[in-house]
């Protein structure tokens, strides 16, 4: 595998669109099935499967899980970490705002606070099953 | 919720395909063709999106690996719940075909 033909090289490129964890499941797999249904003087993806792997990849990552799944996992650990991170946050804008400095901050403090809310909100303990 | 949902073309024909013996990627595009008489020729994003949903429902799972000319095959074989679902699809599509062939051709169709 060390001197791929030109061919399989354009090939990995498209799927390098996908996220890594298929690549590293399925990434082989799909080059062979690629490699084995080209034509004998084919020296580039088509327009139709390079649009078919752009699609599915980009898909794929637009699908990927948020929060991840090792936060989901320690649901029941990052859901205060979370809550409290979102509280600390909460304190340091009513300072700043408070002390009438650095209203600046808050175009980062107030997406950080919603982010790590949402965060707890997805992971919250009755939604453990989902 | 999900196991109500229709199936769709690709993984029904898959599943048809894996019915008889497992295959490997390239084993499945040249039986799908088969199967639906040229008309469907999957392309491996479709394909691998396809697998990786039926074995993430258990209605497939991987089989066994070889090498051939330094590829990797990767084959994969039905389980007794995707053969569940897929007689279950059959049986239904097998339904809505005689409804609308009785329609048609009221008369002509008895079985």
């Amino acid at each position: 595998m060390t001197d791929q033909s030109p061919l399989e090289r354009r090939y990995r490129r498209w799927l390098a669109l996908y996220p890594q964890s298929f690549r590293g499941e399925h990434e082989e797999e799909m080059v062979a099935v690629l490699m084995q249904g080209a034509d004998r003087d084919q020296t580039r993806p088509n327009a139709g499967e390079a649009a078919d792997l752009a699609a599915h990849g980009l898909r794929r990552r637009a699908a990927r899980r948020f929060p991840g799944d090792w936060e989901r996992a320690h649901a029941k650990v990052m859901f205060p970490v979370r809550i409290a991170i979102a509280l600390w946050l909460c304190f340091i804008t009513a300072m700043l705002v408070g002390f009438g400095r650095g209203e600046l901050w808050l175009i980062l403090l107030i997406p950080a606070i919603a982010a790590h809310v949402y965060i707890a909100y997805r992971i919250r303990p009755s939604a453990a099953k989902r | 919720m999900s196991k109500k949902r229709t199936m769709q073309e690709a993984s029904f024909l898959i599943l048809t395909a894996l019915a008889g013996a497992s295959q490997h990627g390239y084993g499945i595009v040249t039986d799908v063709g088969q199967i639906s008489g040229g008309r469907v020729r999957l392309k491996a994003g479709t394909l691998y999106a396809a697998l990786d949903r039926l074995t993430a429902d258990g209605l497939i799972e991987p089989d066994r690996e070889e090498i051939v000319d330094n590829r990797l095959r990767r084959y994969y074989r039905i389980t007794p719940e995707g053969a569940e679902r897929l007689a279950e699809e059959a049986d239904r599509l097998r339904a809505n075909a005689h409804a609308a062939l009785s329609r048609l051709r009221p008369g002509v169709v008895t079985t």
